[in-house]
């Protein structure tokens, strides 16, 4: 992999990453294990994970500014969650990378890092974790696509108290909740990272 | 004196993190001695975690909320109703966290941003191989820092109105600070020459003691394992 982020890029790559990893690995883990059922059917602990670490991995890119630099940030966090206290599971570090290569598709897209780009990447790499479900279950517990669907309708019905036969209405929920969180994720991270810059500018004018 | 080589160092996080998931039941409970003899003797500092009361109430809770959360109740303590399954799915569960986060620990300790990024370099993944160097030996600080910024809010009744503009507040110190860290690591890098598009260096080396506590790893991870 050829490198061509300074060093001052790469060590706020792993500040971004590490602040990211200690979420994953602390509260992260310990939703996962402990908490699985505390968020419903239509909010997963995954989408409410992405959706804070999106807010982390954003912030990031207005730090690093190239492209990139929200994948490395994911990278790096994935090699972080191999050692968090639920174990390795491969599962969540792709999920990880994926997301955030989403996310950089979104920030490519939008050209310029501005708060719609910041949203668009943050709805691409939420909504992943509506598929994602479909794609670990048939990679690593082997189970049919149709099955996986058939139980997110059962899921979606019963929590929003419908009839499995609104399937369109169902899936259509699942992917809003996720847009809309993942937008949400964007606009902060735009409002949280201006929020650091300018508290860094101060600083830096008093020190002078 | 280093007596174990960044090989060795590696060779027992990857032994703990994997008996740490694969050891069924109560062999935990070895993975874990094993962990904490290896610790005190070769990297006190990993033990750090230990001392925190933070560590124990995550710890304790994994044990204690388990027979609540896991498994077909099956028993009456105190008129609650409790799963016997999910006490020793969470006591296991407990142990192999212990035995996990103290390896990473010591390794995070005992192994240097420098080496971590010798250790992927031999891959040719030299940048990201510093990242994750620079975001492991970070992580420890970043959780302290995040813990005192918190403490400092929270004694100047930061969340006592207006929360949600304490928490902003709160997650801009964390990461205005977690910067001023970064420019310290950037500036000690730079001080010691290191550019990411730099030459290639030596792999690093591999010696007696890591060969036989790699042996040792083996036998040991075997032996749980395998034994009937």
């Amino acid at each position: 992999m050829k490198t061509r982020f300074t060093t001052r890029d790469l060590v706020y790559i792993a500040v971004f990453g590490a602040l990211w990893g200690v979420l994953e690995m602390s509260l992260g883990s310990y939703l996962h294990l402990i908490f699985p059922s505390l968020a419903t059917p239509l909010v997963g602990v995954g989408t409410i994970m992405t959706a804070m670490g999106m807010v982390l991995a954003l912030i990031g890119r207005l730090f690093v500014p190239r492209t990139g630099s929200v994948l490395m940030i994911g990278l790096v966090t994935a090699i972080l969650k191999a050692l968090s206290i639920g174990g390795v599971k491969l599962s969540p570090m792709i999920a990880i990378i994926i997301e955030s290569l989403l996310a950089e598709l979104g920030l490519i897209l939008a050209r310029r890092p501005s708060r719609g780009g910041f949203m668009l990447a943050g709805c691409l790499a939420v909504l992943w974790t509506f598929f994602h479900k479909f794609f670990a279950s048939y990679v690593f517990l082997g189970r049919g696509i149709y099955d996986v669907y058939l139980g997110v309708l059962k899921e979606g019905s019963q929590a929003l108290g419908i009839g499995m036969g609104y399937a369109l209405a169902i899936i259509a929920a699942f992917l809003l909740i996720r847009i809309v969180v993942g937008g949400l994720a964007g606009w902060l991270a735009w409002d949280l990272g201006k929020a650091v810059q300018a508290r860094l500018t101060r600083a830096e004018k008093g020190s002078e | 004196m280093k007596i174990l080589g960044t090989w060795g160092h590696l060779a027992f996080l990857v032994w703990a993190v994997a008996l740490g998931i694969l050891a069924p039941g109560a062999r935990v409970i070895l993975v874990l001695g094993f962990v904490v003899v290896f610790s005190a003797l070769f990297f006190r500092g990993g033990l750090r975690p230990v001392r925190r009361l933070e560590f124990w109430v995550l710890v304790a809770s994994a044990v204690l909320l388990s027979p609540f959360l896991i498994g077909e109740k099956d028993l009456s303590l105190f008129g609650l109703s409790l799963s016997r399954q999910g006490f020793w799915a969470g006591l296991w569960m407990a142990l192999r966290a212990l035995s996990v986060a103290l390896a990473v620990g010591g390794f995070a300790y005992a192994v240097s941003v420098d080496e971590i990024a010798r250790l992927f370099e031999v891959a040719g993944w030299k940048g990201l191989g510093f990242a994750v160097g620079v975001a492991f030996n970070l992580l420890p600080t970043l959780e302290e820092m995040a813990r005192n910024a918190y403490q400092a809010m929270r004694l100047r009744g930061g969340f006592q109105r207006e929360r949600l503009r304490a928490l902003r507040m709160l997650l801009v110190a964390i990461v205005v600070n977690a910067l001023r860290r970064g420019d310290e690591v950037v500036e000690a890098a730079e001080a010691r020459a290191f550019r990411p598009d730099g030459p290639r260096r030596e792999p690093l080396p591999i010696n007696r003691t890591d060969l036989a506590l790699i042996a040792v790893l083996v036998a040991l991870g075997v032996g749980l394992l395998a034994w009937p």
